[in-house]
């Protein structure tokens, strides 16, 4: 079409369609192309469009779809003839100024990258610092309170009450307090027992808690093995360990969260980043855990070797794949065990249970049932 | 200007019953896939953070594509509503996590796992932004100049949806109709279209009638597996058939003839591609293992040692790198089969009667915020 024509004389077979915006009535008009666009349906006042308000809207093929900013949000022009669509479409110069460009889009990805490459500086630094600065703040009835919901949890799984026989519970309090002076815990609110359940394991808990589970007790053949353990678990107290940890598995649970959102459609990423980051973290607190029961061990005169020798007989040798060891909880009970072996030193200290009392313990949750 | 226009709609003779009309959907498949293929990888280098710009391109496109009676509809929505109610969301949403948490230390201090219940609150919470997500979808929905919206509360959806699935779930899903009857009319017959107010005419009985068999034959369906895609196939076609005969929007009313069978080729197709892929990730995983020990010169019972933690560094990248071409493939193929292709299917039985009683509707109704989608999306129950 010419430069000059100011009507658009080729009305064409295809009708052109425009909706007010205000009532969903299908008016077929005619385009009077002159300074403004002007929308006429017979019998009607005209609607005119400026050029430079007509915006491009979604539209299926074959179709150019009209909006404009002057008029109601949503009145739109329906062009079906492709000749009058291409000679109005040349005059309209801020057609797809609104669409996302392609400079549009770079925007979107280097803010998200940024955004990404932030959210991991604090997964890995900040949210470590975090939990090793705020864990000796947190208040002792909190950290209390969380170890009672705790104890309770544990008691549902391994049985309701503690081992009572007076004698072994006896020699217990005597090892956990031998152990807890050479720690140098000042806790006067620690409590410690053995659960009745056959599984071979011992855990500290918030506010003070330590429990030794008869599985462990009864797979130990002296003193010196369930002390280490109990001194490695008192090491988890004295470095509050599970309030760092609650902090930063609830930290990174909620940033790796947010990075990922839904990309995988599953959860997948999140849990296996997850597991990643927090067991390489929960790997340092064990091994600053075993140090902690090395130098209670040494101090009392007796070797950390034994307790070590009693994991390795329950856990067997781990190591494995890459994988395993990746995403291990704890270092592998073999490297543990050579350390231990480095560390191993002649006993120069007094027994810390006679036999008697070590009887007596390893009988504490009565004959065999549980 | 255009006042005048207004011609009320009773001077108008209303012709005699007419036949029915069509939908059709004139999307082109393959510009729907290099859609969503564009997406998944700017997903991919975004962190995901893209996603709010795809699902809107999505909806766009299929909006658009989407023709009743000759004219297509359109989605008015944008990616940044999305970005800030998802943001939004968050705000509101981390202090209730943070008192989830304490609330859920007393509630363990009280009774070993007595917090468990309080899961149910966020399925609660869940379902009140899968209404109000739904809100935000149709405010966005235009057909002829003129948008739908939807009043109702999203609380009072919360609760019924709460009583409705206790009931399916005392009666082991037998109530699973009656509950989506039920659900399905609140939503519209507060779902509105200008002043044209919507309705929903199905009811359980019809649907159980439907489905009755399926719920018995579950079981078998779990002992042996390759019948379990027939069968959501099934239960899917009758679904989506008794939801389309129900919904009335003023004087207009829907139905369709989706066969029983319609979606069999599509899960099949879904499930097809995600063997190919696993089989791919494996090779892809077996291959690359062999050229790291090929490469690192250790023998490979040595690289997935112990004392090898550093040198298995680059076996852990190639693996989180093949895992995200997966996710991202899967992503592609379930968004072609299971939104385009599905959609298409649907639309095409689709008729729609009485098509003259839209022809003059005054549009009305506000805009609604994303906030609802910013829920949906951070609780993960986000709807189509």
């Amino acid at each position: 079409m010419s430069e000059l024509s100011t009507e658009a004389s080729a009305q064409s077979v295809k009708p052109t369609i425009f909706f007010d915006g205000v009532s969903s009535r299908r008016r077929q008009v005619k385009l009077m192309l002159g300074d403004v666009l002007e929308i006429v349906e017979e019998g009607g006042a005209p609607v005119r469009w400026a050029y430079a308000d007509i915006r491009r809207a979604d539209s299926p093929g074959g179709v150019l779809r009209l909006a404009c900013t002057s008029a109601p949000s949503l009145a739109r022009l329906e062009i079906r003839d492709a000749v009058l669509a291409a000679d109005l479409t040349a005059r309209c110069l801020r057609l797809d100024e609104h669409q996302t460009s392609r400079r549009g889009v770079a925007k979107i990805v280097g803010w998200s990258v940024a955004a990404a490459v932030s959210i991991v500086c604090v997964v890995l630094f900040g949210v470590p610092l975090a939990a090793d600065r705020l864990a000796p703040l947190v208040p002792k009835p909190v950290e209390r309170r969380i170890g009672d919901a705790a104890e309770v949890q544990m008691k549902t799984i391994f049985g309701r009450n503690t081992c009572e026989d007076p004698a072994g519970k006896a020699a217990f309090t005597k090892l956990v307090n031998r152990l807890r002076d050479a720690a140098g815990l000042d806790d006067d609110s620690m409590t410690a027992g053995v659960l009745p359940t056959s599984v071979p394991n011992a855990f500290a808990l918030p506010g003070g808690k330590v429990f030794v589970l008869k599985g462990l007790l009864d797979k130990a053949e002296s003193p010196d093995e369930l002390a280490g353990i109990l001194a490695h678990e008192l090491g988890h107290l004295k470095h509050h360990d599970n309030m760092r940890g609650l902090i930063y598995n609830g930290g990174t649970s909620f940033l790796i969260g947010l990075l990922f959102g839904d990309v995988t459609g599953s959860s997948a990423v999140i849990f296996a980043s997850r597991t990643l980051v927090e067991a390489s973290y929960s790997r340092e607190a064990e091994t600053a855990a075993d140090t902690f029961a090395i130098e209670v061990m040494h101090k009392l005169g007796r070797s950390p070797k034994p307790a070590f020798e009693l994991m390795f007989r329950i856990t067997g040798k781990e190591g494995g794949s890459t994988l395993t060891t990746i995403l291990a909880s704890h270092p592998l009970t073999e490297d543990r065990l050579a350390r231990m072996t480095r560390e191993d030193r002649p006993a120069s200290g007094p027994p810390l249970l006679t036999d008697k009392e070590w009887k007596a313990l390893k009988g504490v949750c009565g004959s065999g049932k549980i | 200007m255009n006042d005048m226009q207004w011609t009320p709609i009773g001077s108008q003779p209303l012709p005699p019953p007419l036949p029915s009309t069509g939908v059709d959907f004139t999307g082109n498949r393959s510009e729907f896939r290099k859609l969503v293929t564009k997406g998944a990888m700017l997903e991919l280098v975004t962190f995901g953070f893209y996603r709010f710009w795809l699902v809107t391109d999505i909806r766009r496109h299929l909006w658009a594509n989407t023709a009743v009676d000759g004219d297509a509809a359109e989605y008015t929505g944008r990616a940044k509503e999305l970005l800030v109610g998802f943001l939004f969301a968050l705000a509101i949403l981390v202090p209730i996590y943070l008192a989830y948490f304490l609330i859920g230390i007393e509630f363990e201090r009280w009774q070993g796992f007595a917090s468990v219940p309080l899961f149910i609150g966020f399925y609660a919470f869940g379902q009140f932004a899968i209404f109000r997500a739904r809100r935000y979808r149709l405010t966005r929905t235009v057909w002829r100049g003129v948008r739908f919206w939807m009043d109702g509360s999203g609380w009072a959806y919360a609760f019924r949806a709460m009583a409705w699935g206790l009931l399916v779930f005392l009666t082991l899903g037998l109530a699973l109709p009656w509950r989506e009857a039920a659900l399905e009319r609140y939503k519209m017959q507060h779902t509105h279209y200008g002043d044209l107010r919507g309705d929903f005419e199905g009811d359980g009985w019809t649907f159980f009638k439907r489905g009755w068999w399926l719920w018995l034959l579950s079981p078998i369906a779990l002992l042996i597996f390759p019948l379990a895609p027939f069968f959501y196939a099934e239960f899917k076609a009758r679904e989506w058939r008794w939801w389309l005969d129900g919904i009335r929007i003023g004087g207009v009313s829907l139905s369709s003839n989706l066969p029983h069978d319609a979606f069999y080729g599509l899960y099949w197709k879904v499930i097809g591609w995600w063997t190919l892929l696993s089989m791919a990730f494996s090779a892809y995983l077996g291959g690359s293992a062999l050229l790291v020990v090929a490469l690192s010169g250790v023998p490979a019972d040595r690289v997935f040692g112990s004392d090898n933690a550093a040198k298995s560094i680059p076996m852990v990248v190639v693996m989180v790198i093949g895992y995200f071409a997966l996710a991202l493939a899967i992503n592609i193929v379930m968004r072609v089969y299971l939104q385009r292709d599905l959609w298409a299917k649907v639309l095409e039985t689709v008729k729609v009667h009485n098509i003259a009683a839209a022809a003059d509707v005054r549009g009305s109704g506000q805009l609604a915020s994303a906030l609802g989608e910013g829920f949906a999306d951070g609780l993960d129950v986000a709807g189509f």
